[in-house]
């Protein structure tokens, strides 16, 4: 049965590949100009298949117990925004305090605390007041909390910070290799900095730069800094330097843990919620689906969360090829990395469902909840399993998906992933009425509905068109499917009749 | 007692119907006069509902002729055969329970008065046709708040309402208090006297003797006699339904009991909190548990399964103290259970006979890791398909392609597989065939001459009497009695069954 299924959902599969290679080759025989096998269509549909897939492994387990879980797009956004806060960096001057009142009158700054860190003769920038504007300053004197400065102040104000700046001793510019217009700048005083603290660049007239630390040299009297990025020719020996220190607010394993764990545990609490109150699961993760998208964007603000500060790092782990194919040309082919997880998560998906006792029972209460139990299967904490892996396996999904698209919008981001991972778990064969369903059969369903994706995109279907189209198409899957099962079910009759 | 030349108004002539692997019904003939009460009788599988479902259109028969009033018919639905005036009120009721007792009566075909539902006409009606079954509620009332009793006597008002001239009733007093079966034939009596033929389906002999005029026996799918009202016996129609010797039916060899396997001290019940049961099944010996149904035998078997928590009450299995919170539980400690829903809670009827088999034993199979140990399960499925005799091509059928024989087969090989010290079974033979009946019957006998305790809820007097070293029998929740094998008699199971107000039962069998 199962087995019959699988090569339906793989038959159409291949039908469609064929038909798509040559619908968008020119002339149709000659498919070396198939715009549908371009490696970056293929990378495309490859790394798409496999963060959508994830979800659909995962609703698969669901879907088993005979239960839905409608929350996985909002998980998957809140997901996404979650490791955003968790990886947020910040920029703080390595020397700096809040201030409590500017006085114009003594042209005094005080601040909550005794100041260290700074000495007369040191230059300051004072910047965020209300009313009295952002202005370099000189250190005059030094009076517990207290500091007078050379230049006048020109208004009162309550509120602002100061952060300690430092002589630009000499400017250089530079070309290395692989990185382009570096520059090279010499700052009076030792600094603490590293790779990836930045360092502002300011003039009283001329304007404010911020950029990167790739390289730092620390001498007695002064600290080197090589820049990413040329400040511009106006960069001179008379501008000031803010060195600023990167604060990231969680190692980066910890909050991909934090964010798996959150998962986890919603998963579990909408285990309980089915399993012990006894809730259906559809109400349930509806529930789910609205309070997660509302949290994101309560998280955020509704503004855009990103990933900016990594997209050479950990961004690449969802975007980054591995690259298995270089051709005359120099045109690479490669395998998309979110693809790797979805092999190893579908593999081990697949030997769970398959070849373990929870597997089987899984399979077990989703056919006949009663009889499972009757059998002595935990059904409670079987079903409760499934729930706990379908909303990390969004979590993953999110994450990965997060990452490729380096910025997210918590109002949008994750709309409808929750329809397109079921309807891809019954395209490859899950039941909703449940207790059916094959791992293998729901990572080609995946595929099916991205490759109509593609369709519509590559044949300039317009694009407005393509729910009506994916849900046709679903919509006879279905159909073909359950005209093939009475013909099956009529056949075994009567050879039992005769 | 019967005028032989009365119109009859239905007759059914050489019916025959099969199931796939069943044969159900096989030349079967009878028929119905008017002002008649025929009793149709015999054992489970024999074929009576069946027939009755041909009757009522539910199904259609393979062959063989239907004659109302001296015409052919054919019902091809249920409402072809009200139409017609015949009416079958199930086993199960077939009321929606969230309705309104005028509201189910006019299912169907409600009174309309422009266009909308005129529920005064309903009710002003149904009034009228509660009156005629003797019961006192409103209309108004909502099904679910009536007892089994007044819901059936609603299904009885709604076949009145549509004139029905010949009324099926399909064991209606199985889920009845003696009293509601009592007001019940009241009510078949108004009936009759007003012109309504009934058939009567029931195993209770004792009424089918109280009510009938004539009775039909069927066995095995066939036509087993019939009975004029001066022969009705219990003798003659227990030779009739079961057609050979009882005593050579059930199978029993001696055995040796064994030491306590279980014990059950002081243990309550949630459907009966108030009662407190206390008895004890020793390895090698079989106890039946005889009762009404209703009396709290399933609810105890799923107590001692862990299915349903005990509220008090101490459980020891061979010495030891048990808590059994669920069903693994009982299984550890070595207890298993055969059901009674075997569809539901037996099998699970879209998978193959070797995974349900394996079903239990998963846990305790399974190699490190959790991994499912594939070689074990199968080869307890060909040990088990072959000591039970499962007829099937090959252990990767499903089960719900089984007979019902069959299928119970599997679940005892579910529970065999794992060498249980003490075996439930509830209602093990129900709606299965005589020749698997009694390859059940054997396997009991010879599990107990293994050292397996057995302990069977069953509502089959003859099967209590020939299986049972003891009986334990309930009523309404508590153990009435408990009567070893030679005290066992049909009367006297009965009378602890019915507690100690005087039915009907006990009035006619004393």
């Amino acid at each position: 049965m199962m087995k019959a299924k699988i090569l339906g959902i793989f038959g159409l599969f291949v039908v469609l590949c064929v038909f798509m290679t040559l619908m968008t080759s020119d002339p149709w025989y000659n498919i070396s100009t198939s715009k549908f096998l371009l490696a970056g269509n293929i990378q495309n549909l490859l790394s798409r298949t496999a963060m959508y897939g994830i979800l659909s492994v995962g609703v698969a387990f669901v879907i088993i117990t005979s239960g839905i879980d409608l929350s996985i797009g909002s998980l998957v956004c809140m997901s996404g925004v979650l490791l955003a806060m968790f990886l947020h960096v910040e920029y703080q001057p390595a020397v700096s305090s809040t201030v409590t009142q500017v006085s114009a009158d003594s042209n005094q700054l005080t601040l909550p605390n005794a100041v260290t860190g700074i000495t007369v003769g040191d230059r300051i920038r004072y910047s965020g007041g209300r009313r009295a504007p952002t202005q370099l300053l000189t250190v005059r004197s030094i009076d517990g909390p207290t500091i007078t400065v050379e230049e006048d102040l020109s208004r009162d104000d309550t509120q602002g910070t100061i952060a300690l700046a430092a002589t630009v001793k000499a400017v250089e510019r530079f070309e290395e290799e692989g990185s382009e217009h570096g520059a090279k700048i010499v700052v009076a005083g030792r600094h603490d900095l590293q790779i990836r603290d930045q360092l502002t660049l300011v003039h009283p007239t001329s304007g404010i730069k911020t950029e990167q630390i790739t390289r730092v040299e620390v001498s007695m009297e002064s600290t080197t800094v090589y820049l990413r990025n040329d400040p511009g020719e106006r960069l001179t020996a008379d501008w000031l330097a803010i060195p600023l220190k990167r604060h990231q607010r969680m190692p980066i394993p910890l909050a991909l843990s934090f964010v798996l764990l959150i998962a986890g545990a919603l998963g579990l609490v909408h285990g309980l919620l089915v399993t012990r109150v006894r809730l259906q699961p559809f109400v349930v993760t509806l529930c789910g689906l609205l309070i997660y998208r509302g949290l994101s964007r309560w998280l955020t603000d509704d503004n855009a969360a990103g990933f900016g500060e990594y997209s050479d790092t950990l961004c690449q782990v969802g975007s980054g090829l591995l690259i298995v194919y270089t051709n005359a040309a120099g045109e690479t082919f490669g395998i998309p990395y979110p693809f790797f997880f979805l092999a190893a998560i579908g593999t081990v998906a697949a030997i769970f469902l398959n070849r373990t006792i929870w597997g089987r029972y899984l399979l077990a209460l989703g056919r006949n909840e009663e009889a499972a139990r009757f059998s002595g299967v935990n059904t409670g904490n079987v079903t409760l399993l499934a729930y706990v892996v379908c909303a990390v396996l969004a979590a993953v999904g999110g994450m990965l998906s997060a990452l490729n698209s380096v910025t997210i919008s918590p109002s949008s981001y994750g709309n409808f992933f929750e329809l397109y991972a079921i309807a891809a778990a019954v395209l490859g064969g899950c039941s909703l009425r449940g207790g059916e369903g094959s791992i293998v059969g729901v990572i080609i369903g995946t595929a099916v509905m991205q490759i109509l994706n593609n369709l519509i995109m590559l044949l300039k279907i317009s694009g407005t068109l393509e729910y009506a189209i994916i849900g046709s198409v679903i919509l006879a899957g279905v159909i073909a499917d359950e005209i093939v099962k009475r013909i099956a079910a009529e056949r075994r009759l009567r050879q039992r009749l005769q | 007692m019967t005028d032989s030349s009365a119109v009859r108004r239905l007759e059914v002539r050489n019916i025959c119907k099969s199931f796939p692997g069943v044969r159900a019904l096989n030349n079967v003939s009878l028929h119905l006069n008017q002002n008649e009460v025929l009793s149709v009788v015999g054992e489970n599988g024999a074929g009576k509902s069946t027939l009755m479902k041909i009757l009522a259109g539910v199904q259609k028969q393979d062959s063989g002729d239907i004659l109302l009033e001296g015409q052919p018919v054919g019902f091809r639905t249920v409402r072809d055969a009200l139409d017609n005036g015949v009416a079958l009120i199930h086993q199960e009721l077939n009321l929606a329970d969230n309705l309104e007792v005028g509201a189910n009566i006019f299912l169907g075909r409600e009174p309309l008065r422009r266009g909308l539902i005129d529920d005064d006409s309903i009710n002003e009606q149904s009034a009228e046709f509660l009156r005629r079954v003797g019961l006192e509620v409103s209309p108004r009332t909502l099904v679910r708040e009536l007892t089994i009793g007044q819901q059936q006597l609603v299904e009885i008002a709604k076949a009145v309402s549509i004139d029905a001239r010949v009324l099926i009733m399909d064991e209606p007093t199985s889920s009845l208090s003696a009293g509601e079966s009592e007001r019940l034939f009241e009510v078949i009596h108004d009936l009759r006297r007003s012109g309504v033929s009934m058939m009567y389906i029931s195993h209770r002999l004792a009424e089918v003797q109280h009510l009938s005029d004539r009775v039909t026996v069927l066995r095995d799918g066939e036509n087993a006699g019939h009975l004029q009202r001066d022969e009705v016996n219990h003798d003659s129609l227990v030779r009739l339904m079961v057609g050979r010797d009882v005593s050579r039916f059930y199978s029993r060899q001696p055995h040796e009991a064994g030491e306590v396997a279980v014990q059950v001290k002081d243990l309550a019940t949630s459907t009966w909190p108030a009662h407190r049961l206390n008895f004890e099944v020793r390895a090698g010996e079989i106890v039946g548990v005889a009762g009404l149904v209703g009396a709290g035998r399933t609810e105890m078997l799923r107590t001692l399964f862990g299915v349903d928590r005990p509220l008090a009450g101490e459980i020891s299995v061979g010495g030891q103290t048990v808590t059994l919170k669920s069903p693994e539980d009982a299984i550890n400690a070595g207890i298993a259970l055969v059901p009674e829903d075997r569809k539901q809670q037996g099998l699970i009827l879209e998978m193959a006979i070797r995974h349900n088999i394996g079903l239990a034993g998963l846990r305790r199979n399974a190699l490190s890791g959790g991994f499912l140990n594939f070689a074990q399960e199968r080869r307890d499925t060909t040990e088990m398909v072959e000591r039970l005799r499962v007829k099937t091509p090959d252990s990767e059928q499903l089960a719900g392609n089984l007979s019902g024989g069959n299928q119970q087969k599997v679940v005892l090989g579910k529970w065999l597989a794992l060498r249980p010290k003490v075996l439930l079974l509830d209602e093990p033979t129900r709606g299965i065939d005589v020749g698997a009946k009694q390859e059940i019957y054997q396997l009991m006998d010879e599990l107990a001459g293994l050292g397996m305790a057995i302990l069977f809820v069953s509502s089959e007097m003859e099967e209590v009497i020939g299986m049972s070293d003891r009986a334990i029998v309930m009523h309404e929740g508590r153990i009435t009695g408990q009567l070893q094998r030679d005290e066992l008699t049909e009367e006297g199971v009965m009378q602890l069954a019915t507690g100690t107000a005087k039915s009907h039962e006990e009035r006619k069998t004393g």
